[in-house]
């Protein structure tokens, strides 16, 4: 079985709601998956049902070609959950240690506290922790039992700066090493850092499913910026080919484009009196926010 | 087993991190013990024994029942509440590995209060029974907290409620049990509720037990029917709940 996870015709349904509609989708092996979608998009139903905490209300789910429910099939994996508050009275350490202790082949403490950078807390008690230090716990808890495979729901809510780059480090590391990581994110330019493969969901269907560059190419482009001389006129702007949309903000212009090159060369070309040229590449929270509107215009 | 190990080790050192537990679990019965057996004299007779023995095992008896539901039932709302059952739930720990650790953590709290309030009755009204007495008793007793186990689980399904109810159960249960004034000095109804009280049936035997009377099937078989009412309720309840739609 090369597939970590396996959904096939999976739908989840809430009384009449359908939280998730007719997915089907493989996570293999050593792959990078970051799951994207708005709040009710079904991204953490979806996961849900991989990990075994709910059951389909049709289709099927496997996680490691076995049951996700049984405990059995958990022995290497890693998780974090969203918005979980570890019990009182244990240090951090000792946190640690309890999930050490579920898994065969657990990764050493100390190991634990230096990839969730929490060297000096190990012996605060754990309930008190800060938010962000609260998540770099929940990772080192994750990481546990030396795991396989990451299944993260949300993982950068509530870390700081410092504290997210540490984390994208060593999740960077994990993925280098061959391992599989699935995780749902608000932050998609930082799933943008991570994933190979992008699954955007909206309304419980999967409509999107393609490494970031086609997700951002294809839904996104690039945009090109500059400011326009008074005798442009912007109007022209739009008729231009292989342009997407034109925003303005005074004589300061963003085009959004298929093709940047092409566009670049036509304006320079055609001597249009523009300086403060900059090209960016689209963040994947454009393609995002495009790829879902145009779903809904089309339904 | 190693999972459930490391559980039942994480639950005993918050345990001895709580003071709750120690100041009312564990304090109050034995408190309670040292005023109200100055207040009658231990030596009064009572149930063909005395007064400091039938009340040893009374607050003993009162002190399991308090652990299964402000520690255990509480603690367990608590992780239920927090979403930390859950992400155990995704770990090698197998539901019945929780439940067994769970149920160890009682068992271990059970056996602790029980040999703390014989202790204090021993040394301060100098009860003392036939070692193999002390045994059938300590047994006993450890044995029938199993029940009020299950019904901690229960209250631990009861979410933001759990505290507040379980206050109510386990004061309820206490008196209407016969655990505070013996059940002969209640008026003729409450011996009637008295007698369909789970904790009735489980200080009972440790009574009869005191003035050389056997464990009697019937208690058995009430506290048995019990443990299966609660433990049933418990996972229909949980089933409601765990079938929640999320976010």
């Amino acid at each position: 079985m090369d597939a970590v996870v396996e959904m096939t015709s999976v739908t989840k349904e809430f009384g009449s709601k359908q939280a998730v509609r007719n997915v089907s989708l493989a996570v293999a092996r050593g792959s990078a998956v970051a799951l994207l979608g708005p709040n009710g998009a079904g991204k953490t139903t979806s996961i849900a049902m991989m990990l075994g905490l709910l059951r389909p209300t049709r289709g099927q789910v496997r996680l490691f070609g076995g049951d996700p429910g049984s405990a059995g099939q958990h022995a290497h994996m890693g998780v974090m959950l969203q918005s979980v508050s570890v019990p009182d009275r244990l240090t951090v350490v000792e946190t640690i240690n309890l999930f050490r202790g579920f898994y065969p082949a657990p990764l050493p403490t100390e190991r634990l506290l230096a990839a969730a950078g929490l060297k000096e807390e190990g012996r605060t008690m754990a309930h008190r922790l800060s938010g962000g230090k609260m998540r770099r716990l929940q990772f080192a808890l994750a990481m546990a039992g030396d795991p396989q495979a990451l299944f993260l729901d949300e993982p950068t809510v509530g870390m700081d700066v410092t504290s997210r780059r540490q984390f994208w480090d060593e999740l960077r590391g994990f993925i280098a090493s061959g391992k599989t990581l699935l995780l749902t994110t608000h932050d998609l330019q930082e799933a943008d850092m991570v994933a190979d493969r992008v699954i955007v969901m909206n309304e419980g269907a999967i409509v999107a499913d393609a490494p970031p560059e086609r997700i951002k190419m294809e839904f996104g482009g690039r945009q090109v910026s500059f400011a326009a001389g008074a005798g442009v006129d912007l109007a022209q702007l739009d008729r231009l080919p292989d342009v997407l949309g034109v925003q303005t903000a005074g004589r300061k212009v963003m085009i959004r484009t298929t093709d940047s090159d092409a566009l670049l060369r036509r304006l320079i070309q055609g001597e249009w009196d523009i300086s403060d040229i900059q090209v960016t590449g689209a963040g994947l929270e454009d393609a995002f926010v495009r790829l879902t509107t145009e779903m809904g215009e089309r339904a | 087993m190693k999972a459930t190990l490391s559980q039942w080790k994480a639950e005993l050192l918050r345990t001895g991190r709580d003071r709750r537990f120690f100041l009312l679990t564990l304090g109050m019965p034995v408190a309670f013990y040292l005023i109200f057996i100055n207040q009658q004299g231990g030596d009064a007779q009572i149930a063909g024994t005395f007064w400091g023995e039938y009340f040893m095992v009374s607050m003993a008896a009162f002190g399991v029942l308090g652990s299964s539901i402000n520690t255990f039932g509480v603690r367990l709302a608590a992780e239920r509440k927090g979403g930390w059952v859950r992400l155990l739930r995704t770990t090698p720990l197998s539901s019945f590995g929780y439940a067994l650790a769970k149920t160890l953590t009682q068992l271990t709290l059970s056996l602790l209060i029980v040999i703390v309030v014989f202790a204090v009755a021993h040394f301060s009204q100098h009860v003392d029974l036939a070692p193999a007495r002390w045994l059938e008793i300590v047994a006993w007793l450890w044995l029938g907290s199993l029940p009020f186990a299950a019904l901690g689980v229960l209250i631990g399904m009861a979410g933001n409620a759990a505290q507040a109810l379980g206050t109510l159960v386990y004061l309820a249960l206490s008196m209407l049990g016969g655990l505070w004034t013996p059940v002969q000095a209640l008026p003729k109804t409450m011996q009637e509720v008295a007698r369909w009280m789970p904790t009735y049936h489980f200080a009972r035997p440790a009574w009869n037990l005191l003035s050389g009377h056997s464990v009697q099937w019937s208690d058995v078989a009430i506290l048995l029917a019990y443990f299966v009412l609660f433990i049933s309720l418990a996972a229909l309840v949980q089933r409601r709940v765990d079938s929640r739609p999320e976010g």
